[in-house]
């Protein structure tokens, strides 16, 4: 599917008249299909009116750009009518003469009796031939809004917005024109972007529904696809069997943006209890099986057993969220992708480098590389077969996503790319990509594949609309995953609190990786506040034999997703080398020079030990050795430079010297 | 459906009753200001019944303008003639400024309520030229026209065409957001913008300008007059002051507050006739 309208990278900055200035949207990316129809849903004052806006071209983005149909949108213009929120009919002209105004100007070339018959028939399509000659004034608010919605389509736009169009109107007339637009909109192809608050409305009338975190800096926070049948009826909709989780879903959502903004109203004071500093924990996860042993440790009561009190788990929209969670001291700890703490300590992106620390890991294995089904079905079954594909169209670009620079999934994903002879920057475009948001942009077409955790691939397979080509036992067994990071600062503030944590969710992994536990954890995860999705699609591989979607015979896999076997949780420096080693090949970060120092920083086996010797565990760690991938290549961790140097696919390497003492400020 | 024959008398009914109602109520509310006005006259009867009293009591007056009241028509040639030709001329000078002053304020208005270089550049003129008062622009009229006639004319346009301007201006420049997006997205050409959107939604603040406008202007006239001389109503309680006919000066200033009361309905009711139910102040 062509994409039709394109929202590339849009930022929106406000100067303030007192100076300064007000950041309202920041990196809104988004496409549409032809005849989608989209919903943008949101807190008051996240920027929705102003993203329509940009979009008809009555204000301009002030970086990134409205592309429709291939051009670039400067200006208001027709193809792109505006249903107002408060209808923006001319009061001075009666109904027949508000829309006739529209048609006269834009079907200019055509005679007049047939753009009356144009007016007519918009006229009867609302129902109001009765009211043709009224003035605005003399009727109704649903009838204003059917005046407006008759204008709108009379002119023929590509793309019609609609800005709150119901929301003025009492709950009868809003269903009756709820179900006239629709009726509307798929009758003539109308692609659609509609502003709501509903989101009973959303689900309604929308192909995907766009969720937007709250300004400033608004983005989009998710996007969750409706896959209702069309045509609709609201009575059936509302028994469709995915109704309710995608309320939910999007419930959640909003009402976790308005925790975050009660969070932002006021700063948090530090509760100290239990002979603890803080037992008020704002921790952060991503919707993922792997993160089981936050909400293990938060259900099973691990957390209060080792004292602290209150904690709450913030689902949090994308690994950013997370990042940015953390070093804005909105969170104390989150769950983090295995690279993300030295990235940050690194200064991943051009950001300034911050000091993190990663006392625990949290998880071992627990990926899956899926391809769409249309490249299956163009015979890619293994890398190979896609190095094949790509040098057959090398006119085409293939995109994969991964969830995040620092993660595994986008370090595997290169590597195992350029093991095949794929350049992943050169050949291949990898963009990232939130994890829940994986699956609805392979559906999209946007994406060709993708690296992300379960339950996102068993989603994409049961779904049919994709396959998984390799699990990570394939690649690299046992790979360090998610860990559990802070701030330095944070650390060094709450020394006990830390130690406390790492106790709760070593405890936490342990319980999680006791197979008798895995149901009763399977149906947790299942829950709308934490993963919420089938709880058949989390089984897979965490219980169930794990299907591939390539027609062979689901197997069971051996530590599918691991979180204590094994030595999982110690913290390990060889890791955190070859984490650093991948990060300088790709250019997302610079080697440092004194790798030795950056890893022994931010991997805290001391934290880690005294917490596993409070609770009578190991304290060791795996043994020092070198390793290999699957493509048998040698890493040892004594010899960082040496291995980059086998790489044959790399970007230029910067190797600095990161000065330690100096980013030690929080 | 054979319902129609009988609706007809009995809505007929209801409109009769409806009406009556009206009446009724307009009479009810016409009892207050007539009190208001019986203690008046009742309170001037009074103060003016002593033997020194400089002014003539109220039926002293009409019993000495009875002709003026009962023949307002009477032409005697020269300036002597009855109120109604007082007026009369009176209300042409006043119509002919008045319509000069609304046709150039209401485009100047336009002009420079669309255009900011144009708004920051005049609004301080127009500002301080409003405050000067009619009569100050006399002189200068007399002496640019050195007529008695053009002059007053002139005093009216100038008069009445300051509040034109800066509430045309205002509307122009409160034209809600709205009407401007509907005609921005339809790319709607200069000349439809003006006539279907930027004068329409002028069109209130417009007669808000007209209105203080006509008032002003019946103001300045009467004063005017009195300088000027001629048949006019400003001139007749001049010509009454220097004949010492107290009561002619009193009669001709209810006659003189009745048609300025008029004036200013005139405009509410052609406002009423134009504007639609929405943009009604």
């Amino acid at each position: 599917m062509a994409v039709f309208v394109e929202v590339d990278h849009v930022d929106r900055v406000f100067k303030l008249p007192e100076g300064g200035q007000y950041i309202a949207l920041k990196n809104i990316d988004l496409q549409v299909h032809k005849g989608e129809f989209v919903s943008l849903v949101g807190h008051s004052g996240c920027g929705k009116s102003t993203l329509l806006n940009i979009l008809s071209g009555l204000d301009q983005p002030s970086a990134g750009g409205i592309v429709l149909e291939g051009r670039q949108v400067t200006e208001p213009g027709p193809d792109r009518m505006v249903v107002f929120q408060n209808y923006s009919l001319l009061p001075w002209l009666t109904v027949r003469e508000n829309i006739a105004l529209a048609v006269n100007r834009v079907m200019k070339k055509h005679p007049q009796p047939v753009r009356n018959r144009m007016i007519d028939h918009h006229i009867e399509l609302v129902g109001l031939q009765k009211a043709a000659h009224k003035r605005p004034g003399e009727i109704s608010g649903g009838m204003k809004q059917r005046v407006a919605i008759a204008r709108a389509l009379a002119i023929r736009p590509k793309l019609l917005l609609l800005d709150e169009p119901f929301g003025a109107l009492d709950a009868l007339t809003r269903g009756g024109l709820q179900e006239q637009l629709m009726k509307i909109c798929q009758e003539n192809e109308v692609t659609c972007i509609m502003v709501t608050h509903d989101v009973d409305e959303a689900l309604l009338l929308s192909d995907r529904v766009v969720l937007m975190t709250n300004g400033p800096e608004a983005h989009v926070g998710q996007i969750v696809d409706v896959p209702f049948p069309r045509p609709r009826e609201r009575m059936e909709v509302v028994k469709h069997p995915n109704y309710y989780s995608l309320r939910n879903e999007i419930v959640y959502f909003l009402n976790q943006q308005k925790r975050a903004k009660q969070h932002k109203a006021k700063p948090v004071v530090a509760m100290a209890a239990n002979g603890l500093e803080k037992v008020n924990l704002e921790l952060g996860f991503i919707p993922l099986v792997d993160c089981a042993p936050l909400v293990v440790a938060k259900e099973m009561g691990f957390f209060e057993a080792h004292g602290l009190a209150n904690v709450t788990l913030n689902r949090e929209p994308s690994w950013n969220a997370i990042a940015d969670g953390v070093t804005t001291n909105r969170l104390d700890a989150a769950m983090m992708v295995a690279g993300m703490p030295l990235g940050i300590t690194l200064g991943y992106g051009n950001q300034r480098p911050r000091p993190m620390v990663s006392a625990l890991t949290l998880s071992r294995n627990g990926n899956a590389i899926t391809f769409s089904k249309r490249l299956y079905d163009q015979g890619v079954r293994s890398l190979a077969d896609f190095k094949a594909a790509l040098d057959r169209r090398p006119d085409q670009i293939h995109t994969l996503a991964a969830v995040h620079p620092t993660s595994m999934h986008n370090l595997l994903l290169r590597y195992w790319l350029a093991s095949g002879g794929i350049d992943p920057d050169r050949d291949v475009s990898v963009t990232v990509i939130p994890p829940a948001q994986m699956a609805s942009n392979l559906k999209a077409g946007t994406i060709d594949g993708y690296c992300v955790g379960e339950p996102w691939n068993v989603r994409a397979v049961q779904e049919g609309i994709g396959v998984v080509v390799a699990i990570d036992n394939d690649i690299w067994p046992g790979h360090i995953e998610k860990v559990l990071g802070v701030t330095e600062a944070w650390a060094n503030q709450y020394p006990k609190t830390h130690v406390a944590l790492v106790k709760a969710l070593l405890e936490a992994c342990e319980y999680c990786d006791d197979r008798r536990n895995r149901e009763e954890i399977a149906e947790l995860l299942a829950r709308p506040e934490y993963v919420g999705a089938s709880e058949s699609y989390i089984r897979q591989g965490f219980l169930d034999p794990y299907d591939r979607g390539d027609d062979s015979e689901p197997s069971q896999v051996l530590n599918y997703i691991q979180f204590f076997t094994g030595k999982t949780n110690y913290p390990d420096v060889s890791e955190a080398i070859w984490l650093m080693t991948q990060m300088a090949r790709w250019g997302i970060t610079p080697f440092p020079r004194n790798w030795l120092e950056v890893a022994e920083r931010v991997k805290r086996a001391d934290i880690f030990g005294q917490a596993a010797r409070e609770l009578g565990l190991l304290d060791i760690g795996r043994d020092r050795r070198p390793t290999q991938l699957f493509d048998g290549i040698q890493f040892d961790p004594d010899e960082p430079l040496k291995y980059l140097e086998k790489f044959a696919i790399k970007r230029d390497l910067r190797i600095e010297e990161v000065p330690m003492e100096e980013i030690t400020v929080p | 459906m054979t319902a129609p024959l009988d609706i007809r008398p009995a809505r007929s009914r209801v409109n009769l009753q409806k009406l009556g109602g009206q009446v009724l109520n307009w009479l009810k509310s016409l009892i207050a200001p007539l009190i208001a006005v019986l203690i008046f006259l009742a309170i001037w009867q009074v103060m003016t019944m002593g033997p020194n009293a400089n002014l003539p009591t109220p039926i002293r007056t009409v019993q000495d303008t009875w002709e003026l009241i009962v023949n307002p028509f009477f032409d005697y040639g020269g300036t002597d003639r009855g109120l109604f030709w007082q007026v009369w001329s009176s209300l042409q000078r006043v119509a002919l400024g008045f319509t000069l002053a609304a046709i150039v304020g209401v485009a100047l208005g336009i002009l420079v309520g669309t255009s900011s270089l144009m708004y920051s550049a005049l609004d301080p003129l127009f500002q301080i030229l409003r405050t000067v008062p009619p009569l100050a622009w006399l002189p200068i009229s007399l002496a640019a026209f050195q007529q008695a006639n053009p002059s007053a004319i002139f005093v009216i346009f100038i008069t009445a065409i300051w509040p034109i301007i800066i509430n045309t201006t205002e509307g122009v420049r409160q034209i809600p957001q709205d009407y401007n997006n509907v005609a921005r997205v339809l790319q709607l050409s200069k000349s439809q913008y003006f006539f279907k959107i930027l004068f329409p939604a002028t069109v209130p603040y417009i007669f808000t300008g007209l209105r203080i406008g006509i008032g002003l202007s019946w103001l300045a006239i009467v004063a005017a007059e009195m300088l000027i001389g001629g048949v006019g109503i400003g001139f007749f309680i001049w010509d009454a002051w220097n004949s010492s006919r107290i009561s002619d000066i009193i009669i001709a200033i209810v006659y003189v507050g009745i048609v300025g009361l008029l004036l200013d309905r005139l405009i509410v009711f052609v406002g009423g006739l134009v504007l639609p139910e929405e943009q009604k102040q």
